[in-house]
């Protein structure tokens, strides 16, 4: 079920890159992208009646699968430092261009480099 | 909105959404479950001490992993403050925050230090880890600087500081884990003792790399962080 | 187990209600309200840690570094076109009239004032789309939609220079200078086959002593300088309004005229 919500955040991410204009929202919407993919991940680990994988005395139980946990772990974190390094290019590009507009910005760097061959 | 794009916007919502519903119907009747690895639940706690499996594996099973995951981190940072720098101001306006705002920035910060430090050095008996542990720390300095003024917190935290303790925590990560290498044997897990398990000092080695790893991320999360605050933005 | 699956059909209802937003503001909260919802999830999946860490990043520094990424420090963006007296380049600086009262503004604001010189086309077309606040520069702004006019702060007057002098009849004849005040050649204005109309200041600087005054027609119209603030800024052009109002009951606008257009 949690797999499920999963890959449809996944979708609605992938949608929304493609549909909204403004780069901001493009970003939002690649971590949306990526909090599907994370949660398809910790989902395909959880199983019913499981535990959280941290106890000592119980020894025979049914427990969550830590494998997946602990790749996304370090995910998590990384994608924060990844997201802002885009960021800072989104903020160079809209300081170059004065816009956020993406198509906009398409037909602006068009325009540079015509002119950047003619020049 | 012109048709052009309408009809873009709707082929692509009906050709994610055929994707989407493809594979909800592929795992309709079962949905995937892994098979916990043997290893990683049954002997985790023997052979890393640890009572968190998930810290055993990423601090052990994994090590490496999380190696190049803090390196990738180093190199994110690194681009963030490269491209950041040349638009910083020498001095920021200091926002007009509220009573409420500076009384409980002042209550909090040392708590979510605090916090930070449970985290990472208890990361092997309850959840947590040094990723988290680093994030939160990183987010309760962002906190006291919002509310005290940024140049209130860096004539404590001075960003040469902060630089120090990065690359360090890096550099010691990297020398545990890559020196062990030439000499045959995998990176040491037991530099601490084990301990029993449950108890505070066990896990062998991995309390301590729970705290290298803690103050990496806080390190880098607060330089990033320091970066966007002294931006002169335009959006 | 009915809350694990509410909370899951609540996850892509939040995620759409964000991202479809008009403003970025909000769609950034509505991301980090979605971060938290998601840190619960993880709990009910039995992944604590997971849990911590992205309530952590998602919900706080993420949150905070896109709100720190676009919010507009401290800056009015201002195009201009350089008028002589008004807003003319000094070597590094800029010094005039308008330039002088835009300072005292930004300043009063709490803002820094950052000046773009453009062409005198572009100026109203920046405004118009939102890339700079306020256009400037001698301008005498006819109406159009997306941006609004302050109230007028100088008398001017156009003046056709050369061409056959077929503008009389006009009402108000639209300004058909429209390039760099810097690239007006005043021996080429005066022999040119179209007429160029200028407005008082850049007519001043360029006019010549020894050509005879047929060749320049005065329009009788009465017209102002004002400037242009973009339509997404209405608080901005209320204030700007407000300045300007101040201004003029003190004297200051005087004295100001005085000292820049003696």
């Amino acid at each position: 079920m949690a797999f499920s919500a999963g890959i449809v955040l996944l979708g609605i991410g992938l949608v929304a890159i493609a549909i909204r204009r403004d780069l901001v929202i493009k970003l939002l919407a690649l971590g949306l992208a990526n909090a599907g993919s994370i949660l398809c991940l910790v989902a395909i680990g959880d199983r019913p009646e499981a535990r959280v994988p941290i106890c000592a005395v119980c020894r025979d139980a049914v427990y969550a699968d830590p494998l997946p946990q602990a790749l996304v772990l370090s995910a998590i974190v990384i994608n924060f430092a990844i997201l802002a390094l885009a960021l800072v290019f989104v903020m160079r590009l809209v300081e170059h261009y004065h816009s956020t507009d993406s198509r906009r910005i398409e037909g602006l760097v068009q325009r540079d480099l015509r002119e950047g061959g003619r020049s | 909105m012109s048709r052009g794009s309408r009809l873009f916007h709707l082929l692509v919502i009906v050709s994610t959404g055929c994707v989407v519903l493809l594979v909800l119907l592929a795992f309709h009747s079962e949905t995937p479950e892994t098979a916990p690895y043997g290893t990683y639940v049954d002997r985790s706690v023997e052979e890393t001490g640890a009572t968190n499996r998930v810290a055993g594996v990423y601090l052990n099973y994994r090590l490496y992993d999380s190696l190049l995951e803090v390196l990738v981190f180093f190199v994110a940072v690194l681009g963030v403050r490269h491209y950041l720098g040349t638009r910083e101001r020498a001095e920021i306006p200091t926002l007009a925050e509220s009573e409420v705002v500076r009384t409980s920035a002042a209550l909090l910060f040392p708590l979510a230090l605090l916090l930070g430090v449970y985290l990472a050095t208890l990361g092997q008996i309850s959840p947590g880890g040094g990723f988290g542990a680093g994030a939160v720390a990183a987010s309760g300095v962002l906190l006291a600087s919002i509310a005290l003024g940024i140049d209130a917190i860096e004539r404590r935290l001075r960003r040469t500081t902060i630089e120090r303790i990065e690359r360090g925590a890096l550099l010691v990560f990297l020398l545990l884990t890559l020196l062990p290498l030439p000499l045959g044997r995998p990176a040491m897990s037991d530099l601490l003792p084990k301990g029993s398990p449950g108890a505070v000092l066990s896990g062998g080695a991995i309390p301590l790399y729970n705290t290298l790893i803690a103050l990496k991320v806080l390190a880098g999360s607060w330089l990033i962080l320091r970066s966007f605050v002294r931006h002169r933005g335009e959006i | 187990m009915i809350a694990r699956y509410a909370l899951l059909a609540l996850l892509p209802i939040v995620a759409v209600a964000a991202l479809s937003q008009r403003r970025r503001l909000a769609a950034i909260i509505g991301m980090g309200l979605f971060s938290f919802l998601l840190a619960v999830v993880y709990l009910l999946l039995h992944a604590p840690d997971v849990a911590l860490t992205e309530a952590t990043i998602g919900a706080a520094l993420i949150t905070a570094i896109y709100v720190l990424a676009i919010r507009r420090t401290g800056r009015l963006a201002v195009v201009a076109d350089e008028a002589p007296g008004l807003l003319a380049r000094e070597g590094d600086r800029i010094v005039g009239l308008e330039y002088e009262i835009l300072d005292r503004f930004a300043r009063h604001l709490g803002l820094d004032l950052s000046v773009q010189i453009v062409p005198h086309r572009d100026v109203a077309e920046s405004v118009r789309c939102g890339e700079a606040d306020i256009g400037g520069g001698g301008l005498v702004p006819s109406g159009g939609e997306g941006a609004l006019a302050t109230r007028q702060h100088l008398e001017t007057a156009l003046f056709t220079i050369g061409g056959r002098g077929t503008e009389a009849g006009a009402e108000s004849p639209t300004v058909r200078y429209d390039g760099c005040f810097a690239d007006l050649d005043p021996q080429a204005l005066y022999t040119g086959e179209t007429g160029v109309t200028l407005d008082l200041a850049r007519f001043l600087a360029v006019r010549r002593s020894e050509t005879p005054d047929e060749s320049v027609l005065r329009h009788p119209h009465r017209l102002g300088y004002a400037f242009l603030v973009s339509g997404r800024r209405r608080a901005l052009h209320s204030e700007l309004d407000a300045y300007l109002e101040g201004l003029r009951d003190s004297g200051e606008l005087d004295r100001l005229i005085r000292r820049f257009l003696a």
